[in-house]
């Protein structure tokens, strides 16, 4: 047994106007959650896309769980939530969610255990109503929206693909999500989900990959990203104010590559070679009396505004996933 | 194989279990019995309701003419087994016509007789007549008032020239009808009429199979799309087996409907003796069923599935393409030129199914099933020429699905502006 569940190897796609992926590569290990970040257009759901076997890539190789992602029993094994999501509006919800699961080679009797199941957890069904008789037109966005979790993961995947999947939710769908992700994950399947709100990111992932304009940014473990970024930025606060001795420590552009000045608060970002200890030294050599003096770890949204940059998120708004 | 047999069952039975689909399979064998019964039914109904004995006749022709007037009215009723209801006679002399016309002229206008019908000297002489009545003004009834005092006038003259009653009588009763055998360069080229009206029916039936079920594939892919649900199909079957089971479900109900239609219609025909007497009907209405080959049969099931799989295919590559109902309707017209174009030519192939038209418009794959099948029952076709329009057609179907099928892909998940030509033909090399 391999223990990614994910491989993704060099791959690119290029259409007529422009390339969506390119040369990108990444791992996601078994039982994990994994959040693909990257703004709107950076080529999340191309990636997306091209794992289920939707389109196909230009270049490179996918593997899911140690076989080619073209392995037609592979789509049997995911469970994939679009982010653009839809039923059969003339359908029985019934109707609509068994279709689902025989697609994904579960049979009659299974699926009807499965969606019984479902549709009293997500209070679809009580004593007083079953909407599972109901056409699907019949329901509300959010009672739409969870009948369309449930044909997600009716067949209990292995490894469940949502893009977006916080966008358009209530609140209350949106925690039911939250609840289900840390559920699945406590019962060793893998998650893997693709967003621009990096506060959802930061709190539900293990692991990340930013990518925008189709290339990835950077990769790893969430503490190891964080850990990563964190020597950069220190957090400095004086009692009075910086003499020109302190200032011209600060302005040492081999050590610090920008300081914020709140005149008895810095932020000093530390240039790729700068180390903390020595900025510390030099400071109390400069006579400054310290309050604090602390690496701070960023929030993955500071991460993210800081390596892909306004240009990367202005430039994505424009083209589609 | 298993999750595309669960795409055609639900295509199928999403489909079937419609209001619309229901009513129309079943409107189907209801038309049919009503044109096949309907005109015998209204017959007889006529008959028994028939003004044409419920009426009073003056004779002054001192020959008995109004007797076999009347008797010739009953005529009809008692062929079609039904106890007859004569029209009673007035024999009067011809002064006295003029006292009885009156009398009777006033139970007329008191809706006591329907009309009265006076014959006189005249009659005998110069064949005329006079009638009074209320349905005075229907061209049926004098007809009939016309033909019987025909018959009798006709009936008393040749017993006048010395023949008896029986043999005069069977002079007058002749009918004479014409059997139609129609001669092509083949040489008698099928049963005439029945042919031709079972040609064009068996045409139209393909036809509106085809554009029905061709537009319902449209209509089906397009929900896919806009609907967004393809995005989830897609992540559990190919699009190619999508494609197909779609192609496959709304063909396979398409055929119950036809088989609904054509077993309903031989079950009705092996039957009609029964339903016909069970309506008080003896005398069937002569329409002689045009024989067919079971080969041509075969023959007819292969171009109804190659036309349609062709046409459906293209039409589900529409339906890939566009966002809207409305853009559908515009993007669909060529491949809706291809069938009207078929369907503007079918008279001229009729009329001379032997002609270069014809032949040509037999061997192009997308008006083959439409024309050749309509030939077939027209006029016999060499096999090997049956065979080679099938095998083109086969052909052309299997480069319709590789065309579509490459559209359908890309398209399925393509949103916003309708692809121009040169996006399609990118389309098609990309994928």
């Amino acid at each position: 047994m391999t223990e990614l569940a994910l491989e993704i190897r060099d791959v690119s796609k290029r259409y007529a106007e422009h390339v969506a992926v390119k040369q990108l590569s990444l791992a996601v290990p078994r039982g994990t959650v994994y959040g693909l970040l990257g703004p709107n257009g950076a080529g999340k759901t191309t990636t997306i896309r091209m794992v289920l076997n939707v389109i196909g890539p230009d270049t490179g190789s996918i593997t899911v769980f140690g076989q080619s992602h073209k392995d037609p029993t592979v789509l049997d094994r995911l469970g994939y939530l679009p982010e653009e999501r839809g039923l059969y509006k003339k359908m029985s919800v019934r109707d609509v969610l068994r279709f689902l699961a025989e697609l994904k080679g579960v049979d009659r009797k299974r699926a009807d255990r499965g969606i019984d199941e479902w549709l009293e957890r997500l209070s679809l069904r009580t004593p007083e109503k079953d909407w599972g008789k109901a056409k699907v037109d019949e329901l509300s966005r959010g009672m739409q929206q969870k009948v369309q979790f449930i044909g997600t993961l009716l067949h209990d995947p292995e490894l469940v693909i949502l893009d977006e999947p916080f966008s358009g939710l209530d609140p209350i769908n949106a925690q039911a999500l939250k609840d289900t992700v840390v559920e699945l994950r406590r019962r060793g399947k893998t998650v893997i989900f693709s967003t621009h709100l990096m506060d959802n990111a930061e709190r539900l992932c293990d692991s990340v990959c930013i990518i925008a304009r189709g290339e990835k940014v950077l990769d790893g473990s969430l503490a190891a990203v964080k850990a990563e970024n964190a020597g950069r930025t220190v957090a400095v606060a004086l009692d009075g104010g910086a003499s020109a001795a302190v200032q011209e420590v600060l302005q040492d552009r081999a050590l610090v590559l920008r300081a914020d000045d709140h005149s008895r608060y810095f932020e000093v970002e530390l240039t790729a070679s700068g180390d903390p200890q020595v900025l510390l030294t030099r400071l109390i050599a400069a006579g400054a009396v310290l309050q604090r003096f602390e690496r701070v770890q960023p929030s993955l949204h500071q991460i993210f505004l800081q390596r892909v940059g306004a240009a990367g998120v202005e430039e994505g708004m424009s083209g589609h996933g | 194989m298993a999750k595309l047999w669960t795409v055609v069952k639900r295509e199928y039975l999403e489909r079937v279990r419609t209001k619309w689909f229901i009513i129309v399979t079943l409107f189907g064998p209801i038309f049919f019995a009503m044109i096949m019964v309907l005109p015998g039914y209204l017959s007889v109904k006529g008959m028994r309701e028939a003004r044409v004995t419920n009426l009073r006749i003056v004779d002054a022709t001192g020959l008995g003419i109004g007797e076999r007037v009347s008797q010739r009215l009953a005529a009809p009723q008692i062929s079609a087994g039904m106890a007859p209801s004569m029209a009673r006679v007035d024999t009067v002399t011809q002064e006295g016509v003029a006292d009885v016309e009156e009398a009777l002229l006033a139970r007329v206008v008191s809706r006591e007789e329907n009309g009265v019908l006076i014959l006189d000297s005249a009659t005998v002489a110069s064949g005329r007549a006079r009638y009074l009545g209320r349905d005075a003004g229907s061209v049926g009834q004098v007809d009939a008032l016309e033909g019987a005092v025909r018959t009798a006038l006709i009936g008393a003259r040749l017993e006048a020239l010395g023949l008896d009653a029986p043999t005069a009588d069977a002079i007058t009763r002749l009918r004479v009808r014409i059997d139609a055998e129609k001669v092509t360069d083949q040489g008698k080229g099928g049963s005439g009429l029945a042919g031709t009206v079972f040609g064009f029916g068996v045409a139209f039936l393909l036809y509106m199979s085809i554009i029905l079920y061709g537009q319902n594939i449209l209509r089906g892919v397009l929900e896919e799309k806009t609907t967004r649900v393809a995005e989830v199909v897609v992540s559990s079957v190919s699009p190619d087996v999508l494609l197909a089971g779609k192609v496959i479900g709304v063909g396979a109900v398409g055929l119950t409907q036809m088989l609904v239609w054509v077993a309903s219609g031989v079950l009705f025909w092996e039957q009609r003796s029964r339903v016909f007497s069970a309506m008080g009907i003896q005398n069937m209405p002569q329409i002689s069923f045009p024989t067919i080959d079971p080969l041509v049969l075969v023959a007819l099931v292969l171009y109804f599935i190659l036309g349609y799989t062709f046409y459906a295919s293209l039409f589900a590559a529409v339906g890939a393409m566009v966002g809207s109902q409305e853009e559908a309707q515009q993007a669909s017209q060529p491949v809706l030129m291809l069938l009207v174009f078929s369907i503007i030519f079918v008279q001229p192939v009729m009329t001379n199914p032997t002609g270069q038209l014809a032949l040509v418009m037999s061997w192009l794959p997308f008006s083959a099933p439409i024309i050749m099948p309509m030939r077939m029952t027209a006029t016999p076709v060499p096999p090997l020429e049956i065979a080679g329009s099938l095998f083109g057609l086969a052909l052309a179907c299997a480069a319709a699905i590789w065309l579509s099928a490459r559209i359908y892909r890309v398209g399925l998940l393509m949103y916003g502006k309708r692809p121009s030509m040169r996006e399609l033909l990118r389309w098609i090399r990309q994928s």
